[in-house]
């Protein structure tokens, strides 16, 4: 059995917008193993979310072949999208996200409710566990609006986690934070890496790219670097384009 | 500056022309509608009569068992009314009645009013030609005078000046033309001929008084509530020295035009509620639809805000939109209105047989003016100003700083959910009141009077007291038009009665033989429509007979006296023994002329006058024309293939019996009956207009709001979807959160509408399985609409990609 997760042929991503075609995704061609921490830079508008939107299945490809856990995932059922998303997709995202009528608990219990084979004891296990590693336990029964941004990053963070996902996406997730809470976040992920998380994250910030075991830089959607920085970083077979 | 707002308000509008004329046409719709509910029934019930000391002349009248309707007042408690009563001056008071007017063009029947002397003097109007009554035109025996309308000197005296000199024929007799009023003087409602009335109390006995409509002026500073109760510190004083004929009986003042208003109180206080909450909808729709428009400009505000701009500038720019609107919206629902006020003049004109009242003028007045101004300047502030406050009051530095609508939408979204929870239950509401109304109204108009109207032409003879005297004189007419009628080609069949099934009949107290009643007061006696007919004529009518004999020639005589009784009447008061060979008096009768009347026969129920409740209920006796004649006949003709002759056929035949006859009223017999229930299916046609314009309004403002609500979530929705939320998933969260509305809103509306519908159904005497039908129906109507403006702005945002919802703004 290999060890790659992801695996992403050629794709391409159009966009149709008023008579306008944006080419946000040239030609990517990508593999990204299981265990890896991930980070793409590039400049604004390269197109680094919109390779995060397909990686998660948050939207398709125009064009190209993706496989997830050697499926290939390219045309699948809207149904089947989202259970995949449910159970082998975490998402931080630069806003957090959460949902403002939940309480933390909640929240990040959320993605565990869409599935049928837990029992509320078990969810309720789960986010606790969940919880203590961000640390956040102390805060599960506050709303987000009550709490500061690092601490909602890290309720995001929990959610991402909670349903043990294969792959952690995130779309810089310390843009909005200062450089303390920032610091904290990325504490967090590296040591989600250290105990075998596979990690893909957008960052415009060198210092949190340096954190990565990997560097993707993208311009104007196509891959232009893709260098691993650690010795025991598993061979890939990508190419700068 | 303000015109700089008015500029970019005018630019926001046409940017978006669906958004501007859905809010013009919703604000169009609820100015109308309710500036026409309140014109019309300002017009018929509260307009100032257009006298000289108008607002203080008011109208005397009875109660009985405390419900005060136009009821006559007995002249001897009127006499004890003016010597007590300090908050009134300058009593007099009047009689309707039918007169025969002989003509050159042969006799015609007149409305007229017999009116004591002071009756111009009370509307301040002096006469255009002679005089006004004097107080010897009072007396009995004094020189017949007659005082007429501008418009019957013109058609009858083609407007000559030597009228004075003139006299008419009046029910047979020579009365002197001593005055005539100006033009358009109709008081007290539609009157052209006015005649003394003449009444001494001295004579008068309490069993048997003359009534009459009291009239007076508040004195000067009285209310009419300080009247009322002056009113019925007197007449409890006459009820306890009079329990026989006074028991239950009071009286009370209104003005003119409101005179028996309080009876149909219930419906004009539902139907203004309506008109208010159709206002009501309107303005919260499109109040929240720009606020939400102001919200969705969040942004753009807080950047406003950012560069210095007042508060005040961001209001008026607001309030310019609204302005705009409304403005624009209550024009195009002004002119509709003005134009429905048009057209409803001659559509009541054909709920009356007479002219209508001389105030009944219905278009744009002042008063419909100055309401229009008031409700467009309410709208403008409701739709404008309180959006534009809370749009206005953020916390612009959160907007700025993360976007995000916060706290805002948080408020916002309670309101949002307020708002549908209202518009569901206002829309139940009115769904199942008007439901009803309309529901008695067709069974109303579909109910069975017991007659056959088919084919079949009415008309109603006076016959003038002075030359039909005597009971004998009067039979004799009737048998002789009877048998002449018949003779007729064109008619086959003829019908002769005091009132025909459908009609409105006189109703006299019985005293059933054998019965114990209260000795205290004779308002113990049960009533029942009075009805006289001529022998045949009922079986020609189609009225089966149940048991007994109908009337037949020995009925003829006045040996025996013998009656018909309705179904209803005999299950009433001979529930058990039958009432076949019953006998029955009428109360009225003089103690020393008791006349006890035989039933020979029991005959179906036939429904007289109104057709929903007590009314249509009441039970009838009928007695042969031939033993109870009366002045005032209706004839009904079935008509042959050569029908078309029946009406010349008619007049003729009068003309031959006695040319001072007069027919009237011709018409068919279902138009007849039509207009009895005319006014109820006018009513109830305004109510169906207005229940669908609140439905229309309710239902796009919940399709409206929800549609917000849903797109204000679709980032939430994206978030969702991000986490592994499948679409059914999401959908059902939402439709779950309609259902949710849907309780809060519709239980109450189910109970309230139900309660008012029941209420309803009670007094329109509408069946309970009707009711709970009409609930069912309205209430799956509601709940589709709910469910539809839930599904679809779901189904809308569930489109996008979860990429795109999680970036939606
Ligand atoms: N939903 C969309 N519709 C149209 N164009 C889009 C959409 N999403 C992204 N784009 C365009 O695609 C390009 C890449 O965008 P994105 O992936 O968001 O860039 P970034 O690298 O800054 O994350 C940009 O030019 C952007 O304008
Ligand atoms: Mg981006």
């Amino acid at each position: 059995m290999s060890d790659t997760l992801i695996k992403l042929e050629n794709i391409q991503k159009v966009f149709f917008t008023d008579e306008v075609e944006t080419h946000a995704l040239a030609d990517i061609t990508l593999t990204i193993n299981k265990g890896e921490y991930v980070s793409i830079s590039g400049p604004s508008g390269c197109g680094k979310s919109t390779l995060l939107s397909l990686l998660g299945l948050l939207d398709a490809s125009t064009e190209g072949l993706y496989q997830l856990a050697e499926h290939d995932v390219s045309n699948i059922s809207k149904k089947e999208r989202a259970r995949i998303r449910n159970m082998e997709i975490g998402f931080i995202f630069q806003s957090f996200n959460l949902i403002s009528d939940l309480d933390v608990e909640e929240n990040v219990e959320l993605p565990l409710t869409y599935r049928k084979d837990l029992s509320k004891d078990q969810r309720k296990a789960m986010v606790k566990e969940a919880l203590e590693k961000v640390n956040m336990s102390h805060r599960s029964k506050h709303f987000p609006s009550q709490l500061s941004g690092g601490q909602q990053q890290r309720i995001a963070v929990a959610r991402a986690i909670v349903g043990k996902p294969s792959i952690i996406l995130a779309d810089e997730p310390t843009g909005n934070l200062d450089s303390k809470n920032a610091e904290a976040v990325m504490e967090l992920l590296d040591l989600l890496h250290a105990e075998g998380a596979t990690i893909c994250m957008v960052t415009h910030d060198p210092r949190s790219a340096q954190r990565a075991s990997r560097n993707i830089d993208i311009l104007d959607g196509q891959v232009i670097s893709d260098n691993s920085l650690t010795k025991e970083n598993k061979s890939s077979d990508t190419v700068a384009a | 500056m303000i015109w700089q707002d008015f500029k970019y308000a005018i630019r926001l509008l046409s940017k978006k022309p669906g958004f501007t004329a859905l809010t013009t046409l919703v604000m169009a719709t609820g100015i109308g509608l309710s500036v026409y509910m309140f014109s019309f029934f300002h017009t018929i019930l509260f307009k100032d009569l257009n006298f000289q000391d108008g607002a203080s002349l008011v109208m005397v009248s009875g109660s009985i068992n405390g419900k005060e309707d136009a009821y006559r007042i007995n002249a001897l408690d009127y006499a004890e009314i003016k010597s007590s009563v300090k908050g009134l001056k300058e009593y007099g008071g009047y009689n309707n009645a039918n007169v025969v007017v002989s003509a050159t063009e042969g006799a015609i029947r007149f409305p007229a009013i017999m009116a004591q002397a002071n009756i111009f003097q009370l509307t301040r109007t002096k006469p255009i030609l002679g005089r006004e009554f004097r107080a010897e035109d009072e007396k009995a025996g004094s020189e017949k005078v007659v005082v007429i309308g501008y418009e019957l000197w013109q058609n009858q005296f083609s407007g000559e000046n030597d009228v004075l000199k003139q006299n008419m024929r009046i029910n047979g007799e020579k009365h002197n033309v001593v005055g005539v009023m100006p033009q358009g003087y109709l008081f007290p409602r539609n009157a052209q001929i006015w005649l003394p009335l003449q009444i001494d109390p001295k004579q008068l006995v309490r069993e048997n008084s003359t009534t009459l409509h009291g009239l007076a002026h508040l004195e000067d500073g009285v209310t009419m509530a300080e009247v009322n109760r002056e009113l019925s510190v007197v007449m409890k004083r006459i009820e306890n020295q009079h329990p026989q004929t006074n028991t239950g009986i009071s009286a009370h003042v209104t003005s003119i035009p409101g005179v028996g208003g309080a009876d149909g109180a219930p419906v004009i206080y539902t139907m203004h509620t309506v008109a208010l909450l159709i206002l009501l909808l309107a303005s919260i729709n499109v109040g929240n639809l720009l606020l939400s428009r102001a919200l969705e400009r969040g942004k753009e505000t807080a950047i406003r805000v950012a560069l210095g701009a007042p508060r005040s500038r961001l209001i008026s720019q607001m309030l310019w939109e609204s302005t705009i609107i409304c403005t624009l919206g209550g024009m195009i629902g002004f002119l509709v209105m003005a134009w429905g006020l048009e057209i409803t003049e001659p559509i009541v004109a054909t709920f009356f047989a007479d002219p209508l009242a001389f105030w009944w003028d219905f278009g744009i007045d002042t008063y419909t003016v100055t309401l229009f101004l008031t409700i467009l300047i309410s709208t403008i502030f409701v739709t404008g100003f309180l959006p534009a406050w809370r749009s206005t009051g953020g916390d612009f530095n959160a907007v700025l700083r993360d976007g995000t609508r916060g706290a805002q939408g948080k408020k916002a979204g309670r309101l949002n959910r307020f708002l549908v929870i209202s518009e569901i239950f206002i829309s139940m509401t009115v769904l199942i009141s008007s439901a009803v109304m309309v529901q008695s109204a067709y069974e109303q108009t579909n109910s069975d009077m017991g007659a056959d109207t088919e084919n079949s032409l009415v008309a109603s003879v006076l016959l003038p007291a002075a030359n039909y005297d005597t009971d004998a004189k009067k039979a004799h007419f009737a048998k002789t038009l009877q048998s002449r009628l018949e003779n007729s080609a064109s008619i086959e069949a003829v019908m002769l009665a005091t009132s025909l099934p459908g009609h409105y009949s006189s109703i006299s107290k019985v005293i059933i033989e054998g019965k114990e009643y209260s000795k205290d007061s004779n308002n113990s006696y049960p009533s029942a429509n009075d009805i006289a007919t001529m022998p045949g004529s009922l079986a020609k009518l189609g009225v089966e007979l149940r048991q007994g004999r109908y009337f037949n020639n020995s009925d003829d005589g006045l040996a025996k006296a013998t009656a018909l009784v309705s179904e209803s009447f005999a299950k009433r008061h001979f529930p058990e023994q039958g009432a076949l060979g019953k006998r029955f008096r009428l109360a009225k009768t003089a103690q020393d002329n008791i006349e006890w009347v035989t039933i020979v026969g029991i005959v179906e129920h036939t429904i007289q006058g109104n057709r929903d409740g007590d009314a249509a209920s009441m039970p009838a006796i009928y007695r042969p024309l031939t033993q109870a004649p009366r002045n005032q006949l209706t004839i009904a003709m079935q008509l042959s293939s050569k029908g078309s002759l029946a009406v010349q056929h008619l007049r003729k035949t009068l003309q031959g019996i006695d040319s001072e006859l007069a027919s009237y009223r011709i018409e068919t017999y279902q138009a007849s009956n039509d207009r009895i229930t005319a006014p109820v299916v006018f009513i109830s046609s305004l109510t169906a207009i207005f229940a669908i314009a609140g439905v229309v309004l309710a239902a796009s403002g919940i399709y409206g709001v929800m549609a917000n609500m849903i797109s204000q979530r679709t980032q939430e929705i994206g978030i969702k979807r991000a986490l592994g939320a499948d679409e059914q998933r999401i959908s059902r969260e939402f439709v779950f959160a309609g259902v949710k509305l849907l309780l809060w809103g519709g239980i109450p509306g189910i109970l309230a509408g139900g309660f008012m519908g029941f209420a309803m159904a009670q007094m329109f005497g509408t069946s309970y399985s009707s009711l709970v039908l009409i609930v069912i129906i309205m209430v799956s109507i509601v709940v589709a609409t709910v469910l539809v403006a839930t599904y679809l702005p779901t189904k809308n945002a569930l489109r996008l990609e979860p990429s795109q919802a999680l970036h939606y703004e």
